[in-house]
């Protein structure tokens, strides 16, 4: 009798009926999420190997030839100063990544600290700290860290506390945001009764649970430090000369490309690009996915 | 007017592949009221979307659903907007989700009217009127200018099934249109449908997880189980004497107010990638031989029966014992029932008043109003209420996450929370008094970490003991036995877990730290019916443990009775009755009691009988309780002495009860059902 029902239904259904979509959104993602990555880990490579893969040091000065174009012993042709813009444009990744990389990390560490408490105690304390957040996001970003960099001063350090400064308190905010709403959650309720201490709860079920968001957001925010750093730089408040650094060969070959001289800037400039692409297709790509699990 | 014939659908998508459908056939004719019932992942909703043209993403569906002779599957987009707003209309779950939270109420029925049926704007509010008072919604014209959120749950599943009927659909799809209801409106937004297949000779498709609540309004039922057509048939019948063995253990699962025992069904449906070659049920049916594991029943009409059919090769004929006498409650942990309020007091509330403030301003909530319980060991309280009793807040009060505004609470003779003039303890001494009372949460996945493993989720209490890791993984192993699951879910997330397994790991914390305490707090509402008796038995079996005391909150009266000794009725924040739980359940007192009671759904008896059978006159947010009776504006047998005079529970009997008329009420019940 099995046999004949399926045979019934073999009429009935000629041809099924696809609906469209499922996953295309997330196979979207997760191609955002593969490219940008490998741009990145290229990038990374790149940092590494950097004295490997350049014919001329990161300040080596070929003093016979400035502002050659490129082509023969220069793959890029060099800047006024008789340097190898290839070669410089491979160091740099080494300074811009590296700084990035760990403003973003510091920016995450205090922000979310700051989060945590200020969304778990609540009451004044909570107050007080958002409202500094609050002063820091009410100027623009670009604005504070020129103010943040001029009053601290040149250095690789300060670079990196002058670009965690300005991207802190927005971490601060989310991880606040995360830990009021999963305050009310009943996991919460559940650590509480089960005798845990308040840093208990705070360390072990609201910061593993508030991290989402800011997983999502950092490799964004890279990109947009980088930006920064490259900008600091571009004005003379960052990496200056003879340290290579792409905004501030950007700068120095300002001048040059209004005289047709297009090589010193636009390297450095592409390789700037390439690097931010990576890792925004990273940071959306993984936005995306979030979005996806959620619905 | 519906027929369905050999629909599949399976899901395809990157890396997973789901049959949710397989081979669902059935009809519903016009007038008729046709219940699709069966546990969540059955494929319930499954079939609504197909009928409404929802299918989702990645769906490869065969077969017809033909609505009046057209097939849905096939249909283009004109065709599908005409059969959505004319053919056929779907009421959802979440009724106040499924209304624009911006327009009123009335503009988006007059909205629908307009488009659909081309009325002018005046002719169409008056329509909206009219259809607003058919379902029961009073001062329909004020409604008319009412947000989604002024509106209680009921009243909001009323609009929902205006706003379908509206446009005289042939069809008429509901969703578990009552989950989240409280008993003694569910009732009444069930009539709704019945009303509406009644009056305009609707085909009416009524989903459920719940056979014995629909099956009141159903003509005919038709049961899923993994994508497939189990039983169908006449609802009356299927339910008095269901004859496939999933049905029979999906009647089994729920519990009856009548007392009847509770019968679990071990393990959970299967998911399938592919259609069934065998019977979907076989892992779990006592009756399956090796023809069911090899082959799939083919569905045939059961001998001697018009239209009631099944797929099974071992069809049950018996009747359903669901006239087995009440067993009595077994006296779990001795003679404290009926004996002298116990020495040592497990829990103790002296008349607690809960305030919520409200942020700005003045006003306040009053969640509970004067509650006094004590408990001794081995005892198990129930404590029921329908939602908005302020029973969540009991609970809290307990474990001491909210304090009381003012009267005191303990919990093994300690303080949890800062109350007026007591001391509590501080620091690891009040954790440890903490871990002393252990809550079981309604949502088991949402009470564990998200990110935290199983094992980390069990262990918590024992960390505040102060025990070595050694020893807290001995613990944890020795809870893991009693809730009968494998080690191996130690290492495993809250998101990778059932909701039964979930619930299971919920109740395996509350025990392993020992508590003098359990509160269950709805632990089974989330769950699935036949997931729900496994862990009913799981409770009572925790809650028979002699040396410990344990609450059970519940909105379902029947899980109540399986297991408490004691209940307390809570209305409003006030405790309206109390008493040993089978004197309350067979001889209830107090007005509120009797309509609870009353609505209950029960199998095979006749509703409204052993004396209950009183009905409110408004949906509980309607009501007010300033002074007086707090029922006094919902209750039949109001007075002016009800609305003026605070009520105190009194001695009835063996039971307490707060209501000065019940002496009179029999005779008033019995004035009131003769005329109408």
């Amino acid at each position: 009798m099995a046999e004949s029902r399926t045979a019934a239904s073999g009429d009935t259904a000629a041809a099924p009926v696809v609906v469209a979509g499922g996953d295309r959104e997330s196979r979207f993602a997760r191609r955002m999420i593969i490219v940008g990555a490998t741009i990145l880990a290229l990038v990374a490579l790149v940092a590494v190997f950097a004295p490997l893969l350049s014919p001329w040091g990161e300040t080596e000065i070929d003093p016979a030839n400035t502002l050659v174009a490129p082509g023969g012993d220069h793959l890029l042709g060099t800047d006024g100063n008789g340097m190898d813009i290839w070669s410089r444009v491979l160091h740099a990744a080494r300074l811009d990544l590296g700084i990035a990389l760990a403003a973003v990390a510091l920016a995450v560490v205090v922000g979310t600290l700051l989060g945590l408490v200020a969304g778990y105690v609540g009451g004044w304390l909570d107050d007080v700290l958002m409202r500094v957040v609050d002063i820091f996001q009410s100027f623009p970003t670009f604005i504070l860290a020129l103010a943040v960099a001029a009053l601290l001063g040149n250095g690789t350090v300060n670079l990196i506390i002058t670009i965690a400064a300005v991207n802190a308190p927005a971490y601060a905010r989310l991880v606040r945001a995360e830990v009021r709403s999963l305050r009310e959650l009943p996991f919460v309720d559940a650590a509480i009764t089960s005798g845990a201490s308040p840093v208990g709860v705070l360390w072990r079920h609201l910061l593993p649970n508030s991290l989402t968001p800011v997983r999502v957001i950092a490799p964004l925010n890279c990109g947009w430090a980088m930006l920064t750093l490259a900008g600091l730089s571009f004005l003379g408040l960052g990496v200056s000369i003879p340290e290579a650094e792409w905004g501030a060969m950007i700068s120095l070959g300002a001048a040059d490309v209004v005289g047709g001289r297009w090589w010193t800037s636009v390297p450095p400039g592409l390789a700037l690009f390439v690097c931010v692409l990576g890792f925004s297709l990273l940071g959306e790509g993984l936005q995306d996915r979030a979005n996806a699990k959620r619905r | 007017m519906l027929s369905i014939e050999n629909l599949s659908v399976a899901i395809r998508r990157p890396g997973r592949q789901v049959a949710a459908l397989s081979d669902v056939s059935f009809a519903v004719r016009p007038g008729e009221v046709v219940g699709l019932v069966g546990e969540s992942g059955g494929g319930k909703s499954m079939v609504a979307r197909a009928v409404v043209g929802l299918l989702p993403g990645g769906s490869h569906a065969t077969g017809r659903v033909l609505v009046e002779g057209a097939d849905v599957l096939r249909m283009d987009d004109a065709a599908l907007a005409a059969h959505r707003g004319r053919g056929a209309a779907i009421c959802f779950q979440n009724p106040r989700g499924a209304l624009s939270p911006t327009r009123t109420i009335g503009r988006q029925l007059v909205d629908r009217l307009t488009t659909h049926q081309e009325m002018s704007g005046d002719r169409a509010r008056e329509a909206a009127r009219e259809l607003f008072e058919a379902v029961g919604i009073r001062s329909a014209q004020r409604r008319l200018d009412a947000y989604a959120h002024e509106l209680s749950g009921g009243m909001a599943q009323r609009v929902m099934i205006s706003l379908a009927t509206g446009c005289a659909p042939g069809l008429l799809i509901a969703d578990e249109p009552t989950t989240g209801l409280d008993v003694t409106l569910t009732r009444e937004i069930l009539r709704q449908f019945r009303h509406a297949a009644d009056t305009d000779e609707r085909a009416v498709l009524l989903i459920s997880h719940d056979l014995a609540s629909i099956a009141e309004v159903c003509d005919r039922v038709v049961v899923l189980y993994a994508g497939t057509v189990v039983e169908s048939g006449p609802a009356a019948q299927v339910l008095r004497e269901p004859a496939h063995p999933y049905t029979r253990a999906l009647l089994r699962s729920v519990p009856d107010v009548g007392g009847r025992p509770v019968v679990a069904t071990p393990g959970t449906m299967p998911l399938l990638t592919r259609a069934p070659e065998n019977c979907p049920f076989v892992a779990r049916c006592a009756h399956a031989d090796d023809t069911c594991a090899s082959r799939r029943p083919p569905t045939e009409p059961l001998a001697g029966t018009g239209d009631w059919s099944l797929a099974c090769f071992h069809p049950q004929t018996r009747p359903l014992d669901a006239g087995t006498p009440p067993t009595p409650a077994t006296p779990v942990g001795g003679a404290a029932v009926a004996g002298p309020v116990p020495q040592r007091a497990v829990l103790e509330i002296e008349d607690a008043h809960v305030v919520y403030r409200s942020r700005f301003g003045s006003g306040g909530h009053h969640a509970l109003r004067g509650v006094t319980l004590r408990l001794g060991p081995g005892e198990t309280l129930g404590v029921v209420g329908e939602s908005g009793c302020g029973k969540s807040t009991l609970a809290k009060l307990v474990m001491g996450l909210v304090a009381p505004t003012s009267g005191t609470v303990s919990v093994a003779g300690q303080a949890l929370v800062k109350q007026p003039g007591r001391p509590r303890p501080r620091g690891r001494a009040l954790r440890r008094a903490r871990t002393r009372a252990q809550l079981v949460f309604q949502d088991p996945i949402g009470s564990l970490s998200p990110r935290r493993t199983v094992g980390d989720s069990i262990a918590e209490p024992l960390r505040a003991a102060g025990l070595s890791a050694a020893e807290r993984d001995a613990r944890v192993a020795a809870v893991l036995d009693r809730m009968e699951l494998d080690r191996a879910i130690l290492r495993r997330y809250p998101h990778e877990l059932s909701g039964g397994q979930a619930q299971r790991i919920g109740i395996a914390r509350a025990l392993v730290g020992e508590p003098d305490l359990i509160v269950f707090d709805e632990p089974t509402s989330a769950l699935d019916v036949t997931v729900q008796a496994q862990i009913l038995d799981v409770i009572a079996d925790v809650a028979a443990d002699a040396d410990r005391a344990s609450v059970f909150i519940s909105h379902d009266l029947a899980t109540v009775r399986g297991f408490a000794d004691r209940v307390v009725v809570l209305y409003l924040g006030r405790v309206v009755e109390e008493g040993p739980v089978d004197v309350v359940f067979d001889t209830p007192r107090h007005p509120y009691t009797r309509a609870l009671l009353g609505s209950a759904p029960r199998l095979g008896a006749t509703a409204g009988s052993e004396g209950a059978g009183v009905e409110l006159v408004k949906d509980l947010e309607e009501a007010d309780a300033a002074a007086g009776c707090p029922l006094a504006a919902r209750c039949p047998f109001v007075t002016d002495r009800c609305r003026s005079e605070r009520q105190e529970l009194q001695s009835y009997g063996e039971s307490r009860a707060a209501c000065w008329r019940v002496p009179e009420l029999p005779a008033l019940i019995g004035r009131q059902a003769v005329t109408p």
